[in-house]
């Protein structure tokens, strides 16, 4: 099929050709079926030659003084762009003609020195045959060395732009019509020039550098066909420019101008291509580069803690810029409460993403010296004074308190939080606000405190999620407080996924977007289930999370002590001897039952057998302090069974 | 000190008073006996340890205490606990059969 079309093409453009010579049917200053012939071995591979064969001869049996004088020249036409062709590929000509170097092989690969081949065959056959005499050889020679050159600078790069509109991506209807203008105006301009007494041909050119310089190969390369076309036929026609002269000077002005035309567009388009990808690279790289910083200076992971559940989200720009700067964190408290921060660095890019990393471990830092928010802005603040950092800081940090629900919180210039009670009702947090860190000289940071209740949701993000170009911060606002009051029940991941696919939109993302969500868990409603990470800091957050919950359980403080002191010693075992150098967690769930609690201690390692450290009192502590302490070993892990009857209702 | 627990000590002529207070476990019973050998001097005759403001105490931080009670009989030093009768830790002292090994009385 593909060869078919090849011959038909090749037959069509050879009629095209012959109706475009100057004299007779003979000089043909224009050649386009040998470009036909190079572009379908480029685009469909060189095995396409019979093809070209046969078209080449059926067009040449008519012109030609007999059968083996036809069959020369078919020869010489197919071998000439099957060489062009094999040049080009030997010397990995890339056909999106985006680089000089390709341009240039087009030139004098696939143009100049093929053609010696066809030109050559072409006029001897036409001496042996009798056509010429010696005498006339060399311009017979020359005409069509140039003819079939021409074909293929005009016509080749051509047929190969055509594939680009289906390799690149597609054109907007903007540059469509930037396309449309500049054909228009360059057939325009020929067809002047081509009826025009004055020699006009020269205004082409311009009108060719403007499709190379803003459409690239795709308009430059449709661009110079046309304006040769025009001209070829106007040379043919005598008209205009060639209405004087011998066909001598006819030929080599127009040979001179096919070959500007030719040169300027896609040598200029390759140009502009080559300088576009540089562009689009360096680009590109930053934008990677500052998209791999920026996540590695985020948290790899959301801690357990009992109390919460947590869920993150960092989207980067998608544009090349636009990245960096955004971050959210979450610092585990010694006392069990939890530092939150999300903040935004003013600016864009590598530096912002630095600057970004510096301050998030600031916050960390001040939060674990003295954790609260008024503390950690004030201690931010000056570190960045001190430092002479010029980038601004817009940072919300809380503490918050999972046993009691307590949140302390202080904004220093950042969008408000967000809070959607369990019964979906939404409200900003808009007090304690001050400016952003780093801009002036003295700042106070207030704080405000709230008490979140069981159920409650806080979304904390970052301005790229409710700014949006042609909104207004306030419908942004508005429209996160909608989503958030409409899908108030679904998880946090699925809840942040859905801000951010609702919010941030199809057409790409403006502005980073950094999100942090905590739900506040009932620790009291209930049985007890916390997930901890088995390390020795946990310890004392699993006490006071059962604390808390024996508390409001009402069992008297006798029972609290040995149950703590039993669950503790069940928990201290896990984080010793359950795993080995890569921590695992632990499941601590306790449940009331008539007059008992029901305490299970369950972790997911291979347990080994508790060595002689601590004395070895753990079990034995255990044992006198419950009533009962089962011990189940399974190929997960292993699980401790305690429990113990309570008095409830009243202090021991 | 560590942020669970604090130690503080009171120095008289021959006698050495160490408090401690709030939690002892695995994650610090360690650092705590740390602080508590190093602020006990070593010609200091007698060591009182006030467990009174220790709300929690679990078997590392007993074997903490045996084997400061080791260090300091080496050191020819007389150690004394104070547990009072309604801490909440007095429960664990007697379990483990530490006050079989050191004098524990309720109050300084």
């Amino acid at each position: 099929m593909t060869a078919l079309l090849v011959a038909v093409g090749y037959y069509l453009g050879a009629r095209l050709g012959l109706g475009l010579s100057l004299v007779e049917e003979n000089v043909t200053p224009l050649w386009p079926p040998t470009g036909i012939a190079v572009a379908a071995f480029l685009l469909f591979g060189r095995s396409l030659w019979p093809a070209v064969a046969v078209a080449a001869f059926a067009v040449n049996l008519p012109i030609s003084e007999g059968l083996p004088a036809a069959l020369a020249t078919a020869a010489g036409n197919t071998v000439a762009p099957w060489v062009a062709a094999l040049l080009l590929e030997r010397v990995g000509f890339r056909r999106q003609l985006d680089r000089l170097r390709d341009a240039a092989a087009v030139v004098f690969l696939g143009a100049l020195a093929s053609m010696l081949i066809s030109a050559t065959i072409g006029s001897l056959t036409l001496l042996a045959s009798g056509a010429i005499e010696v005498d006339r050889l060399p311009s017979a020679w020359a005409v069509w060395w140039t003819g079939d050159a021409m074909g293929v600078l005009v016509v080749t790069p051509f047929l190969l732009s055509l594939a680009l509109f289906r390799e690149l991506p597609p054109w907007s209807p903007v540059r469509w019509a930037e396309a449309v203008a500049v054909l228009a105006t360059l057939t325009a301009v020929s067809l002047a020039a081509a009826y025009s007494e004055r020699q006009l041909l020269f205004l082409v050119l311009p009108v060719v550098g403007w499709a190379a310089w803003r459409l690239q190969l795709r308009a430059a390369a449709p661009a110079a066909l046309v304006a040769a076309m025009v001209a070829t036929w106007s040379a043919a026609r005598g008209l205009g420019p060639f209405h004087h002269g011998s066909l001598l000077e006819q030929m080599l002005t127009l040979q001179a101008f096919n070959a500007c035309i030719a040169l300027t567009s896609f040598i200029f388009a390759a140009m502009v291509t080559e300088r576009m990808r540089a562009a689009e690279d360096r680009a590109t790289r930053d934008h990677t580069i500052a998209t791999i910083l920026q996540r590695s200076l985020l948290p790899a992971g959301m801690p357990e803690v009992p109390g919460v559940t947590l869920a993150a989200r960092y989207v980067p720009a998608t544009s090349d810029v636009q990245v960096g700067g955004d971050w959210y964190d979450v610092v585990p408290l010694p006392g069990g409460q939890l530092g939150l921060a999300i903040g935004d660095v003013a600016g864009h890019g590598l530096t912002a993403a630095a600057t970004m990393g510096q301050v998030r471990m600031a916050v960390r830092a001040y939060a674990l010296q003295e954790p609260s928010p008024e503390s950690v802005l004030t201690g931010v603040h000056r570190l960045m004074t001190d430092l002479g950092m010029p980038d601004m800081v817009t940072l919300t940090y809380l503490l918050f308190d999972p046993v009691t629900g307590s949140l302390r919180l202080s904004n220093a210039g950042h969008p408000p939080a967000l809070v959607i009670d369990a019964g979906g009702r939404t409200s900003y947090l808009e007090s304690a606000m001050s400016p952003p860190v780093g801009v002036t000289a003295h700042a106070a940071y207030p704080e405000v405190e709230h008490v979140l209740a069981p159920g409650t949701t806080l979304v904390l993000y970052t301005d790229g999620l409710v700014e949006r170009r042609g909104v207004s911060i306030q419908e942004g606002l508005d429209s996160l407080a909608r989503l958030a009051t409409e899908h108030a029940e679904d998880g946090l991941e699925s809840l942040c996924d859905l801000l951010l696919g609702s919010l941030l939109g199809d057409d790409g993302v403006q502005d980073d977007v950094a999100m942090l969500v905590l739900r506040t868990v009932s620790l009291v409603d209930g049985p007890l289930d916390v997930r901890l990470e088995a390390v020795p800091r946990s310890l004392r957050l699993m006490r006071a999370t059962l604390r808390h919950w024996l508390r409001a359980a009402d069992i008297g403080s006798a029972d609290e002590h040995d149950i703590l002191l039993a669950c503790g010693e069940a928990c201290a075992n896990v984080v010793q001897h359950a795993y080995g150098a890569t921590p695992g967690v632990m499941e601590v769930r306790a449940t009331l039952v008539d007059h008992g609690v029901h305490l299970s201690v369950r972790d997911r390692g291979s347990w080994r057998p508790a060595a002689d450290r601590g004395g070895g009192w753990g079990l034995q502590l255990m044992r006198e302090l419950m009533d009962s302490v089962e011990v189940l070993q399974d190929p997960e892990g292993t699980e401790v069974l305690m429990r113990r009857t309570v008095d409830t209702g009243g202090g021991a | 000190m560590t942020d669970l627990a604090t130690v503080d000590a009171e120095h008289a002529p021959g006698e050495c008073a160490v408090r401690v207070a709030g939690e002892i476990d695995l994650s610090n019973a360690r650092d705590v006996l740390d602080l508590v050998t190093r602020l006990v001097p070593e010609e200091t005759r007698r060591v009182v340890v006030d467990l009174s403001g220790v709300d929690y105490l679990d078997s590392a931080a007993i074997s903490m205490l045996f084997r400061l009670a080791e260090t300091l009989t080496r050191r020819r030093q007389e150690l004394r606990l104070v547990v009072p009768d309604a801490s909440p830790v007095r429960a664990v002292v007697r379990l483990t059969q530490l006050d079989r090994v050191v004098p524990v009385t309720s109050s300084l």
